[in-house]
């Protein structure tokens, strides 16, 4: 057998390289994390103002962190929580600012959390942004304040940032801080479900962005609309769902209001088997008159105890109004919508 | 044929079957329709001074001894805080005190006052103790005193009396999402059951949304105590405080969501006491504006 044998001086040489490959590589590796790391973690100053703070954060999990806040955990577990980090600054013996970093899988996560409640003072972050060219044509709103309590959405990390007491200094240190949180962070546009509801249905309907909420989970959906006690709907946190009211004027002394919910589920196949759930929980009398794919043709519409109920699966998305006043502007907020679809495009027209 | 449970959805609330749906969706259709709980009456008292806090909400120690000794005798109807808690307790009773530890506490204020005048009507020290906690902290008293803060819970609706016993159930997320509605049973335990002897809850700041997690945009003075010996009743009529500040905040109903289905169950399911509006007595004492009653 012919066999190619190799120097000893070339071996060294062979070796060397490879090594010197493998060290090359492994500092870029380390360098693409670290940097990673960087834009991830946020150091916050030691003392600010007349605050200091603990030397280390503390840190929350999934596994303990209804040790930390009890029920209200689930509320982070409903979106894709990663973790929490949570710095006390203290001024003498009273009046301490808590920090609560909640870092999530995504920035749509960390959305989802602010947008539960859309009241308080706007509070905009001047630093510019990491990365312009993602900067949404209109900016959305990302922290907002009140009574003492900042609020932020920074690109994966949901934070609230609170004085014990309000006051113009603890004010002012709480907004330093949030400005600091926000430096030199990403700045994703909203989800794109957020944009798909129309915010005018004719002339009649006005869509209350004001009380528009992003959410995965049922429990969330309850807190905002309660629908059932059970989960009828199939969310989960591959899930993303939007609730938003309709509101007409048309009447001043009588303003009424329409629920509108769309959800988008991972494939067609979850978005049928979750309508077929939903209308045998919710609709049971109507079982005859179900269609399980509604994918093509009207909304189904349905008379129920406090008004106009419809739905429709359009691809992937389940689109439902509830206490519609009358019939036709429940199908008309729904083909309005699929309508937005159409013109965003993806498989959801498709049967 | 194996019947399929009812679910609860918001139709059973418009339709007004929410008793019959609750009933059977947590035991079953063959669980027995149970009549609601013999109390035919129910007092609670609610006990108000405006100078119960300061402008940096401080508690006033004085004020709030004096809103303790005016609630024990509305509530037990005898002349003084001594007869009342005698009335209450057992002289050799190991007094459990519950209150909430944690997230919108109960002010330290209102344990200390509830302890100092135990003491003063003669209970020993040693026969006081806190009892929040774990199954053990109950099984090791002979009476309790419920002491939670009046708020809002983002699972619950509400998240005062009822709650305030989770952690005796020894896992409390056994307790969450749709088994919410059935914390009245943990009161029921053989280690719980009977031995509260007062339920008063801590109203001087409470939170009417967004619980447990403070937000100090939705809490308000209310300067209160509330109090009364039926649990359910005492979280119905929070509950009714709650609701009207939200209504005041929005100048719009904005009812809690999810709605409280564990106050009705422990009404109708558990027979805890009344959640019938109708059938409470709600007694008002003191400063009077923003009652919400």
């Amino acid at each position: 057998m012919n066999t190619t044998k190799t120097s000893p001086s070339m071996s060294f040489f062979k070796k060397t390289f490879v090594c010197f490959i493998y060290v090359a590589f492994l500092h870029l590796l380390c360098e693409g994390a670290i940097a990673k790391l960087e834009v991830n973690t946020i150091n916050l100053p030691k003392s600010i103002g007349n605050w200091t703070r603990f030397d280390a954060p503390r840190e929350i999990n999934s596994e303990n962190i209804f040790a930390y806040m009890n029920g209200a955990g689930e509320l982070y577990l409903a979106y894709r929580f990663q973790h929490l980090e949570v710095f006390e600054y203290t001024f003498g013996n009273q009046n301490n600012i808590v920090v609560e970093l909640y870092y999530m899988e995504t920035s749509d996560d960390a959305f989802g959390l602010l947008s539960l409640d859309w009241s308080g003072e706007p509070v905009f972050f001047e630093e510019s942004p990491a990365n312009t060219a993602i900067q949404p044509p209109a900016t959305p709103l990302r922290g907002l304040y009140g009574a003492g309590l900042l609020r932020i959405w920074s690109d994966t990390i949901y934070a609230r940032v609170l004085a014990d007491r309000e006051t113009p200094a603890s004010k002012h240190t709480v907004l330093t801080l949030g400005r600091l949180i926000a430096a030199k962070r990403e700045r994703p546009p909203e989800p794109e479900l957020f944009r798909c509801p129309p915010e005018k249905i004719g002339s009649a309907w006005d869509l209350r962005k004001d009380r528009m909420s992003f959410f995965r989970s049922y429990l969330v959906l309850n807190s905002i609309y309660y629908l059932s006690e059970k989960d009828i709907l199939d969310l989960d946190l591959s899930a993303e769902a939007v609730i938003v009211p309709y509101e007409t004027m048309s009447n001043a002394a009588e303003r009424k209001r329409s629920q509108f919910l769309l959800i988008k589920y991972e494939d067609r196949e979850r978005a049928r088997n979750a309508l077929t759930h939903f209308h045998n929980a919710y609709l049971p009398e109507y079982s005859r008159e179900f269609t399980t794919d509604s994918t093509h043709g009207k909304p189904i519409l349905f008379e129920l105890e406090d008004g106009w109920l419809g739905y429709k699966r359009i691809g992937n998305y389940v689109a439902i109004v509830f206490e519609c006043p009358d019939r036709e502007s429940a199908g008309t907020i729904i083909q309005k919508t699929e309508s937005n679809l159409m013109t965003r495009g993806g498989d959801h027209e498709k049967k | 044929m194996k019947k399929n449970r009812p679910v609860l959805t918001r139709r059973d609330f418009i339709r007004g079957t929410i008793g019959a749906t609750i009933g059977t969706s947590i035991f079953g259709l063959d669980w027995p329709q149970r009549e609601a709980n013999a109390i035919s009456s129910s007092m609670v008292t609610v006990v108000r001074d405006k100078r119960a806090m300061d402008s940096s909400k401080n508690v006033d120690a004085k004020i709030l001894d004096k809103m303790l000794a005016q609630t024990l005798t509305k509530v037990t109807g005898q002349n003084n805080s001594k007869d009342a808690w005698q009335s209450l307790l057992k002289p050799d009773d190991m007094i459990g005190l519950v209150p909430t530890q944690h997230l919108n506490p109960t002010h330290k204020e209102v344990i200390d006052a509830v302890k100092n005048s135990l003491m003063a009507a003669g209970f020993a020290k040693e026969k006081i103790k806190l009892a929040q906690g774990g199954p053990n902290e109950p099984k090791e008293c002979t009476a309790l005193i419920a002491l939670p803060a009046l708020k809002a819970h983002w699972l619950t609706g509400i998240g005062t009396v009822l709650k305030n016993y989770i952690m005796y159930s020894g896992n409390p997320s056994r307790y969450h999402k749709s088994n919410s509605s059935k914390l009245g049973e943990i009161w029921n335990f053989p280690f719980v059951k009977g031995k509260t002897k007062l339920v008063l809850v801590d109203s001087l700041y409470p939170l009417c949304d967004k619980g447990p997690q403070p937000d100090p945009r939705y809490k308000w003075a209310y300067n209160g105590l509330i109090a009364g010996m039926d649990p359910v009743a005492v979280e119905t009529v929070g509950l009714k405080i709650i609701t009207e500040k939200r209504k005041a905040l929005r100048g719009e109903p904005w009812p809690l969501t999810p709605p409280p289905i564990c106050v009705e169950a422990a009404d109708t399911v558990y027979g805890l006491g009344t959640s019938r509006t109708e059938a409470i007595t709600i007694e008002p004492y003191g400063w009077e504006t923003d009652l919400l009653l």
